[in-house]
């Protein structure tokens, strides 16, 4: 297995990869992946050519703006990919490097883990074994730690919040409830100096309407979701905070703890159950739960999304794909 | 002095609250009127019998009623129907509390709260939600800067369809419409007085997937409003809450700053009580009882309410656009008069 980039999801992704069975290879030009890699007894390399003529399959853990490169080259050298969500910060992108996997004949996979968290898989399987009835309104939220790393906060490289972040919530109301016609979103703050909040409401094709609220905080913004999906039989409520009249989440400039991903027992880790899930199909197993073609699904939503923040009117997706 | 407080109608669900407050209130005599009783469906407790479960005395006319005199009523008739008995109330110099919404279109709402103001008569607007004591003081910590600047804010008002107990709230003409009319109001009114702009423009979808069966009216609804300072709040007004759930429903508001947030469930206060089923019992303050005694209140010494008939007239008109939006799929401005 080898790994491309050093950061924090890479470093998740090592874990899980090692507890897999697998030997792990790093490449990154950060001067980190040697750290990374005797984390879990693997080694490290100096190139990207060097990665690819000892690995199976390439695990794109890059920043997003990186990602269509490093996934034109695996491709190129006929080797499996997992690479992170968005795939891309544009539609073209995104659909260049699907076509060029398909070309070569590997297998890509997209690193949306939200269908993998048990909470988020618990309840799809509710949804569809019919506790709900027909889906009528949802609403997902996600919020945490704006990222540290400088990138993301330029939006030509990391698309922005609703791309890099609300693209998980945006997939999972997609898995729920089928494809999106209309879109209307609002970003509030949008600087990183201070808190930035991302409201975007759904129109789904099948009728069922989405909230998605996201948002990046200050260093100790505690990571938190929550979802509720009613629909005209039922209901299904989720969330990782607790019940109090008035709950505060203030940033203590003073307490740099982060909180970007959600804590979780490696051993039990949805990042685990969804690599474990890609390996397999790259074995020759079953199709994974989510793919490609819906990791491009979501950014098309979130693009269109980030269009309607841009112009305060509503979208209607397909017309904005032209 | 005893206060002369009347109930006009048991139309909507929440008079029966009000009426086994104010039967037990202290220095209140109450007398209540149901007059469209005989309108109702067979099966819905209403008239002579439903003031009899109550334990209140009923006014066999409207002649009896006003003949009493009271110092005050309480409008709790169908949506459509509050217009007519403020306006009786202004005319008799009595004091008002009217049901939300104030009316079902702008031209009712204008015309009540402009028969009030030129009576002279007091108007407050039914929305007991801003008055738990959390609100207050989350209300002062913003103000002070807790979440540094408002910038966004999501909010919930969900429950089971109001149908069942009475069934006009799927009626169009007499709720003037569904969630959207039902559930909009109470989290404008709290993002009214949190929110130091004033509503701007409004986007709002609706669906009828829940009780499609029942009902002609939207019974899903996600609504954003803009404010003047570019604020954001989505609400989700939705009669999503199905049978079996542990409570009626519930309201939370989320308020987000550029440097924090702060979350409000004021029914958020209960208990798990497993006995058969589960069922969530409040510990919490009675939001009915606080807003009660801040109108008797501001009856006795002539103060004027927060949520008073212009407080009733800001969210309806937030409504409306919102309606206007789902219809046309496009945003749209929050109107004037």
């Amino acid at each position: 297995m080898g790994v491309v980039g050093a950061g924090g999801i890479s470093r998740v992704h090592v874990d899980a990869w090692h507890r897999l069975g697998l030997d792990v290879v790093v490449f990154s030009i950060d001067g980190r992946a040697g750290e990374v890699a005797a984390s879990v007894g693997g080694r490290a390399v100096d190139s990207l050519d060097d990665l690819l003529a000892a690995v199976q399959v390439v695990d794109v853990c890059v920043p997003t703006y990186e990602h269509p490169a490093v996934v034109a080259a695996a491709a190129a050298a006929g080797r499996h990919v997992v690479c992170e969500k968005p795939l891309a910060v544009t539609h073209d992108a995104a659909a260049d490097m699907i076509s060029r996997c398909a070309a070569a004949g590997v297998q890509l996979y997209p690193g949306q883990v939200v269908r993998y968290f048990p909470q988020n898989a618990v309840a799809k399987a509710a949804v569809d074994a019919g506790r709900i009835g027909s889906p009528a309104v949802l609403r997902l939220t996600r919020r945490g730690a704006a990222p540290a790393a400088p990138w993301f906060a330029d939006p030509a490289l990391s698309g922005g919040v609703i791309v890099d972040q609300m693209i998980h919530d945006i997939d999972y109301a997609r898995w729920i409830a089928g494809e999106v016609e209309t879109v209307w979103a609002s970003v509030a703050g949008g600087d990183f100096s201070s808190q930035q909040v991302a409201s975007v409401v759904l129109g789904h094709e099948n009728g069922t309407l989405s909230q998605l609220t996201g948002g990046w905080g200050g260093p100790d913004q505690v990571f938190t979701t929550s979802l509720s999906l009613a629909g005209s039989a039922g209901l299904i409520e989720h969330t990782t905070r607790g019940r109090d009249p008035v709950q505060w989440e203030t940033v203590q400039v003073d307490d740099h703890r982060g909180a970007l991903l959600p804590d979780a027992d490696p051993a039990f880790s949805p990042y685990l159950f969804e690599l474990a899930e890609f390996l397999a199909a790259f074995r020759g197993g079953p199709t994974p739960r989510v793919t490609a073609a819906d990791s491009l699904a979501a950014l098309d939503v979130a693009l269109a999304a980030t269009a309607s923040a841009a112009r305060g009117e509503a979208v209607d997706v397909k017309r904005f794909l032209g | 002095m005893t206060l002369r407080v009347g109930l006009v109608s048991f139309a909507h669900v929440h008079a029966a609250g009000y009426a086994a407050l104010l039967r037990e209130w202290p220095g209140v005599s109450l007398l209540a009127l149901d007059p469209d009783a005989d309108t109702a469906p067979a099966g819905e407790l209403r008239g002579a019998a439903m003031a009899e479960s109550l334990g209140v005395e009923l006014a066999g006319s409207a002649e009896e009623f006003w003949a009493r005199r009271p110092d005050a009523v309480v409008v709790c008739t169908e949506n459509a129907r509050h217009r007519p008995w403020v306006e009786a109330a202004a005319h008799a110099g009595a004091a008002v509390l009217c049901e939300k919404p104030l009316a079902t279109t702008l031209a009712d709402a204008e015309a009540l709260v402009a028969a009030c103001d030129a009576a002279g008569v007091l108007l407050m607007t039914a929305y007991p939600v801003g008055f738990h004591p959390a609100f207050a003081s989350l209300t002062r910590s913003v103000r002070a800067g807790a979440i540094g600047t408002v910038i966004a804010a999501t909010g919930t008002n969900n429950g089971g369809a109001p149908i069942d107990h009475r069934s006009w709230f799927g009626d169009a003409a007499l709720a003037g419409g569904g969630a959207l009319m039902d559930h909009v109001v109470h989290l404008a009114d709290l993002l009214d007085v949190v929110v130091p702009a004033p509503a701007v423009q409004v986007y709002a979808r609706t669906n009828r997937v829940v009780h499609a069966d029942r009902v002609d009216v939207e019974t899903g609804g996600l609504v954003a409003i803009t404010y003047g300072d570019g604020t954001h709040a989505v609400l989700d007004c939705s009669w999503s809450v199905p049978p079996g759930y542990p409570a009626w429903g519930g309201l939370t508001l989320r308020v987000e700053g550029s440097r924090g947030a702060v979350e409000f469930d004021p029914f958020g206060e209960r208990l798990a009580v497993y006995s058969g089923d589960e069922r969530w019992q409040d510990y919490g303050p009675d939001l009915d009882r606080l807003m009660l005694a801040e109108f008797l209140d501001c009856v006795r010494t002539g103060r004027r309410p927060r949520s008073d008939g212009a407080a009733g007239l800001r969210t309806l008109r937030i409504v409306l656009a919102a309606q206007r939006s789902a219809e046309l799929g496009t945003t749209v401005p929050v109107g004037g008069s």
